[in-house]
């Protein structure tokens, strides 16, 4: 059988994951993350936005990706991912760092100088 | 708040080098510590006592699928006090130092290169590269390596500014970014180019994995956790008592045959109690 | 990767839009500089343009990311067939008679003796 297969208790039935296929979704969901972050933080430096203004740009730019996600997967989230509300908010802090540098650079670039 | 008029000429010649510069390093320490690192060898019988454990482990588990005969010449390989493999194996006790092998010693020397040196270096440079005075040249990389033993010191140097963050920071971070300026009225957002060069480190952390694929070398926590978790799957710690534990786990394991009467489950209830003889020993005098 | 050339095209476009908006910024900015005015927000089209080629991009992006697979084990399953299991190669065997069919076959001096 192709891969390690791991099960999860879930609700009254036991249904079988496929290692290899959750590590490929995670992945790809993680690359969108990790460029949805620099871009946002880009568009926030070049917009000029300021103190929290910036951070709830951030978690806008979080959410829009995830209902993007959701649309991508066509509605059947259940088909590609074990939960929902973690593909929200699994690497929401990593992603800030990345966030806070593109932000802090186009902001030096376009507003400051 | 005081608002700073900088000369263009930082944001080209400062601010835009730092983060190229940043980038192309860690880039370059990804190849390096390609270069350098050694494919990990694992000795023949770390391997070898490895894999007799998994056997062991599988045989205690699934054991009660296989014909009892079979189960006790498992058994009897393993645990047999005078050939079988747990009794015979003599295994020199694992020395607990790590700094005794000298391969662990080579490989944190090339740790240390690939990480350290080049924050050290690269942080020392970016300091006296693009600091405003020329006499704080060597403070950052000795405060760096000082902040590596473990002892820090309080040095007075300055900073050119040459970024500010886009929210406000409270006082508590003036010291941290702008670190021997007594401005009290300046805002602590302005930050000077050495704060700019590590956000740059941490925030490009996740690029690098956009960029040159997942669990590079770059990436220096992730090492680290590799590292870790490789040597220990590969070999128990110390193999004696590891021996031992499971030869008294396969001992004490009992066995019961799990397939017995299947043939009748099989068959359905039409061929039920015709005799009662199990399946092996049926075929066993065939 | 099923990347199709549209989508390629759409985050190519969308990165230069942001470019293109980000410039306008810093000509904004120097105008006012240069005029001594306050500065308050950015005029809307530029706003507009950069968050329409945000969104742009991001939409390029994922899809250039690559396409999910179901997680659930059993559809990988589904598609196979029985001879796929029963393709075990551990029992592959390769050294049998029927290389004395080749062409380039040369009679071993082991075989000669046999």
């Amino acid at each position: 059988m192709a891969g390690k297969i791991r099960t999860k208790q879930d609700k009254d039935d036991v249904i079988a994951y496929s290692e290899i296929a959750v590590r490929n979704n995670s992945a790809v969901v993680e690359y969108c993350r990790i460029s949805m972050a620099a871009l946002s933080g880009g568009t926030a430096g070049v917009l000029g936005l300021t103190g929290l203004y910036g951070f709830g740009f951030y978690v806008l730019a979080t959410i829009s990706l995830w209902m993007m996600i959701l649309i991508k997967a066509g509605g059947e989230w259940n088909k590609y991912f074990v939960s929902r509300r973690s593909l929200l908010t699994s690497g929401f802090f990593s992603g800030l760092f990345t966030y806070v540098l593109f932000w802090t650079f186009l902001y030096g670039m376009v507003h400051v100088y | 708040m005081a608002e700073l008029l900088l000369d263009p000429n930082i944001r080209g010649w400062v601010f835009l080098p730092i983060v190229v510069i940043t980038f192309l390093v860690g880039i370059v320490r990804h190849y390096v510590s390609i270069l350098l690192s050694t494919q990990k060898k694992v000795e023949l019988t770390q391997v070898q006592d490895s894999q007799i454990m998994i056997r062991s482990r599988l045989l205690r588990e699934n054991g009660q699928y296989i014909p009892k005969s079979a189960f006790l010449a498992r058994r009897h390989f393993f645990n047999n006090e005078e050939t079988g493999y747990f009794k015979t194996q003599r295994r020199a006790p694992v020395t607990q130092n790590p700094m005794s092998d000298p391969n662990m010693i080579s490989e944190m020397l090339k740790g240390n290169l690939t990480n350290v040196i080049p924050m050290v270096l690269i942080g020392g440079w970016i300091n006296w590269m693009f600091s405003g005075f020329v006499t704080s040249n060597y403070c950052f990389s000795i405060f760096l390596l000082l902040f590596i033993f473990g002892r820090s010191i309080k040095i007075n140097y300055n900073f050119y500014f040459s970024a500010k963050v886009p929210f406000p920071l409270t006082l508590r971070f003036k010291p941290m970014l702008q670190r021997g300026i007594e401005l009290v009225t300046l805002d602590a957002a302005w930050v000077s180019s050495a704060s700019w060069y590590f956000l740059n480190v941490f925030g490009l952390r996740s690029i690098y994995t956009l960029v040159l694929g997942e669990n590079n070398a770059a990436d220096t926590s992730r090492h680290l956790q590799d590292q870790v978790s490789g040597a220990a799957m590969s070999m128990p710690p110390d193999p004696k008592a590891a021996f031992k534990s499971e030869w008294e786990a396969l001992e004490i394991c009992e066995h019961n045959w799990a397939l017995n009467g299947v043939d009748e489950d099989l068959l359905g209830s039409k061929y039920k109690n015709v005799d009662d003889i199990d399946m092996y020993s049926q075929s066993s005098s065939s | 990767m099923a990347a199709k050339a549209i989508h390629k095209i759409v985050t190519f476009l969308g990165f230069l839009s942001l470019l293109h908006a980000a410039f306008s910024a810093v000509q904004h900015r120097s105008y006012l500089r240069i005029t001594e005015q306050e500065f308050t927000t950015l005029p809307i089209d530029i706003i507009i343009q950069g968050v329409a080629s945000l969104f742009a991009v991001m939409y390029g992006v994922m899809h250039i990311a690559g396409d999910f697979k179901e997680i659930r084990a059993v559809v990988d399953l589904e598609n196979k067939s029985w001879e796929t299991f029963r393709n075990l190669p551990s029992f592959q065997i390769f050294n049998h008679r029927g290389k004395a069919l080749s062409p380039e076959y040369m009679v071993e001096e082991a075989d000669r003796r046999r």
